[in-house]
C-alpha cells in the first residue's frame, strides 16, 4: 500500500447534478496536499466524461458547471479513469468520451484500491 | 511598504514569486512564513479554509512543496512552502478564520513558522527588497493581475 495514493470512485451522474462538484473538488485538493489522485468513473460516473456533457450540468444553479470542476481535477494532475463495461451500460464508445480519461477493466479497480491508502465514493 | 497594482508589497520580505507566498526571517533560525495579497486575491477574496497538512508539521517540507492548502468557492490549491525547512507552529488562528489570510497576510494571518534547512543558499532564489518588488510587480503586469 502506498501511504500517498489516493483513489475516488464516482458513480454519480447527470440525474444528480448536485452530486458531481464535489467528488472533483477533493480530488483537486487531493493533488493540492500532493497525494496522487485517481478518479474511477463507473455507472452514471462515466456519462460526465462523455465530450460536451460536463458544461450542461449545473450543480448549483446560477453557478459553474462541472466542467470546470472536472478541469481544475486535471489541471491539478488528477489522473481519469474509467471503467470500460459502464461504457457499455450507456451505449458509448471509448471516443465519445474525452481525451484525458483511459479505459480500463474492473480488474484495475480492484489493483488500484488495494494500492490506494484511502478510497472514497461519490 | 509598497502597493503594486493594488496589490500591497511590503519590501522586507522575501517572496518565492511564482508561488505568491512570503518568508519573514524572525531569528537565527526561525522563519514565518504565509500568502501575499496576490495570492489572497487569486483565491476569490473569501476563503473557505486555510490547513496547514497535519503531516507536515514536525517534518521537512521543500522549497515549492504543497505546505498547506487553500478553498474558496471559487479555488482550491496549495500554498507552497517558500523555502525548505521543519514546520515547528502553524497559526491555529487560521482554523477559526481563514480570513485572516486575506485581510492581515503579513501580520496575524500568517500561515507557519519553520526551522530553515538551507536558508543561505534558498534565499538567493527569493525576491527581498525593491528590486524584488519590482520582480513581482513585472509578474503582475505580464499576467495582467491587479488586487484593486
Amino acid at each position: 500500500m502506498s501511504d500517498d495514493k489516493v483513489m475516488i470512485i464516482m458513480t454519480s451522474g447527470p440525474d444528480t447534478p448536485r452530486r458531481c462538484a464535489t467528488p472533483f473538488f477533493f480530488a483537486s485538493l487531493g493533488a493540492a496536499m500532493e497525494y496522487e489522485v485517481t478518479m474511477f468513473f463507473t455507472i452514471d460516473g462515466t456519462l460526465l466524461l462523455k465530450k460536451g456533457m460536463a458544461e450542461t450540468i449545473y450543480p448549483k444553479e446560477g453557478g459553474k458547471p462541472v466542467s470546470d470542476f472536472l478541469q481544475d481535477a486535471l489541471d491539478a494532475g488528477v489522473t481519469f479513469l474509467a471503467c470500460t463495461a459502464s461504457t457499455e451500460l450507456h451505449d458509448l464508445q471509448p471516443s465519445d468520451l474525452i481525451d484525458e480519461v483511459k479505459m480500463v477493466g474492473g480488474a484495475s479497480m480492484w489493483q488500484l484500491a488495494e494500492d490506494c491508502k484511502t478510497v472514497l465514493t461519490f | 511598504m509598497a502597493t503594486i497594482r493594488g496589490c500591497n508589497l511590503p519590501e522586507d520580505l522575501y517572496y518565492l514569486i511564482d508561488k505568491h507566498v512570503w518568508a519573514r526571517p524572525l531569528g537565527e533560525d526561525l522563519i514565518r512564513v504565509g500568502i501575499t495579497s496576490v495570492a489572497a486575491k487569486l483565491s476569490g477574496g473569501k476563503l473557505a479554509a486555510l490547513t496547514v497538512k497535519a503531516k507536515n508539521i514536525g517534518n521537512e517540507v521543500v522549497q515549492g512543496k504543497s505546505l498547506a492548502t487553500v478553498e474558496s468557492s471559487k479555488f482550491v490549491g496549495p500554498v507552497p512552502s517558500p523555502l525548505t525547512g521543519i514546520v515547528l507552529r502553524v497559526n491555529e488562528k487560521l482554523a477559526a478564520d481563514p480570513n485572516m489570510a486575506i485581510s492581515d497576510p503579513y501580520g496575524e494571518g500568517w500561515v507557519a513558522e519553520m526551522k530553515p534547512s538551507n536558508w543561505d543558499a534558498e534565499k538567493a532564489s527569493l525576491a527581498f527588497g525593491a528590486e524584488g518588488v519590482t520582480a513581482y510587480q513585472a509578474k503582475l503586469e505580464a499576467e495582467n493581475i491587479s488586487c484593486s
